[in-house]
């Protein structure tokens, strides 16, 4: 399964990726590992500064991505990120610095030094569909998802704005389903899968939360969706750790795994499922993964 | 302040604060022609009293103590769909942080919305630990807006999945992200940064 010549990432996982999400790192890291990939963790990296800080201080915020991209530059390869928030900060702060030579040279003082910014930053959707290729993906399933409807949660971070993240189309992007179609599942046609989930007012505003996330459910379950897929941790929060209360709270009845795209390609290129943290998520995906003797 | 007759003269416009916005958030308040396009791809705009085209037309006319008083400007989740969509390249989104950081300098920590309070917080976890601690995050949260018992029941299912953590490390490196923060506040003070 490897390639002809080893692809090797450094990798951003970002805090999420150590905590709350810690299933999409043990996903991040099979998956790698099953395409012969490499993947090196940058030493000492530290937060990017999410959507809090750029929200009242964007200098911080560039500052903060800015230190982390020269951290990065010690390890080889280009900079794998997996978490859509940290992407697209890393991405914003190099179009930002790049473009801006003001906010350049502020950063420059407040990193107390060139402000090199040029790694490339790659998502792993994209890594896996235009790097690895998915003819390529296609050629290793070794268990197909047959049967399995997903529905492709992108959210807001992956694709917007286009000149930030150039990872897919803003309004009708296909990275996702494209994956999902190589490895031989299903995706679904529906509403929501660029709206917004509520993002960080999980921890202060999740009655906005509950609404917004509700509307997403409410609608993969629409299209006769099995399951939601994502590629962001604060997303997956909001649909799966919340899912429960969204349902009490609405009187409906959702009881949809929320997968990372990750834990679904691994699994089809053949990793345990005991690999892939599933026991780690608050929605069992494991009853519907059986029903579709997929473990 | 929603409700009163808008008066226009030199002493209700404030000129000076929109082009603090402007060259805070890189972008043009001028070119909006109040299409709406903003406000209608706006997943919280059903939570603001003034929608973002609205903040525009309202900047454009000086009217800064207006946006500053309402709560719009925090409801805003950054989601870029304005930015996205608006066919003149206002980036509304970028406008909004500046809105917020201007604000923020403002009202100190005194005026606290639940939105202010939960970015300070997770700016002192970066200063302090270097990554999130999620935990103390939530944790700090509830104790300050005293909200003891939000989320309470959520807590032990997350530690019992490891998606918590009791304890949290700081970086190694925290000294350097010390630094970045002092840097910072030492280029505002002389002046050299907004």
């Amino acid at each position: 399964m490897t390639p002809k010549k080893r692809l090797n990432y450094s990798y951003y996982p970002g805090c999420s990726l150590h905590a709350s999400g810690r299933e999409y790192d043990i996903s991040t890291r099979a998956l790698f590992k099953a395409l012969g990939l490499g993947l090196k963790e940058v030493p000492d990296w530290f937060c990017c500064g999410a959507t809090p800080a750029h929200n009242v201080d964007e200098l911080l915020s560039l500052s903060l991505c800015a230190k982390n991209l020269k951290m990065a530059e010690e390890v080889e390869g280009d900079l794998a990120v997996a978490c859509a928030a940290c992407f697209s900060r890393l991405k914003h702060a190099q179009h930002k610095i790049t473009h801006d030579e003001t906010r350049r040279r502020q950063v420059e003082t407040a990193i107390d030094g060139p402000a090199d910014v040029k790694k490339p930053v790659k998502h792993i959707l994209e890594i896996l569909a235009r790097e690895v290729g998915l003819a390529k993906l296609e050629e290793n399933v070794k268990k197909p998802l047959l049967g399995l409807k997903v529905a492709c949660y992108y959210g807001c971070l992956l694709t917007r704005p286009p000149e930030v993240p150039e990872l897919d189309d803003c309004e009708d992007p296909s990275i996702m389903e494209d994956i999902l179609r190589a490895l031989g599942a299903e995706p679904v046609q529906w509403s929501h899968r660029m709206e917004c989930c509520g993002a960080n007012f999980t921890l202060s505003r999740p009655g906005v939360v509950m609404k917004l996330s509700n509307a997403i459910l409410d609608s993969a379950q629409f299209a006769k969706a099995d399951c939601i897929m994502v590629a962001c941790p604060l997303c997956h929060g909001n649909l799966d750790i919340r899912q429960e209360s969204i349902e009490n709270k609405n009187q409906a009845s959702y009881e949809l795994p929320i997968f990372y795209f990750t834990q679904l390609v691994a699994l089809a290129l053949g990793v345990p499922s005991t690999d892939l943290g599933f026991d780690s998520v608050i929605i069992d995906p494991r009853p519907l993964l059986r029903e579709k003797q997929l473990i | 302040m929603k409700n009163k007759m808008m008066r226009l003269s030199n002493e209700t416009m404030n000129i000076g604060f929109v082009k603090k916005v402007e060259s805070l958030s890189g972008s043009s308040v001028r070119r909006c022609f109040q299409c709406g396009k903003c406000s209608a791809g706006c997943p919280m705009s059903a939570f603001m009293e003034h929608p973002p085209n609205r903040i525009v037309r309202l900047l454009q006319l000086g009217q800064w103590e207006r946006v500053l008083a309402g709560r719009s400007i925090w409801y805003c989740a950054s989601c870029e769909t304005c930015t996205t969509r608006c066919p003149n390249k206002v980036d509304l989104a970028s406008i909004m942080d500046a809105l917020r950081k201007l604000s923020w300098d403002a009202d100190g920590p005194s005026k606290e919305s639940y939105v202010q309070l939960a970015n300070r917080l997770f700016i002192e976890n970066i200063r302090t630990y270097g990554r999130q601690y999620e935990l103390r995050l939530g944790a700090a949260f509830n104790m300050k807006s005293g909200q003891f018992l939000k989320d309470l029941m959520l807590g032990p299912k997350l530690l019992s999945k490891g998606k918590l953590k009791m304890f949290h490390s700081k970086n190694r490196n925290i000294a350097q992200i010390e630094g970045i923060f002092k840097r910072i506040e030492e280029m505002r003070k002389k002046g050299e940064a907004l």
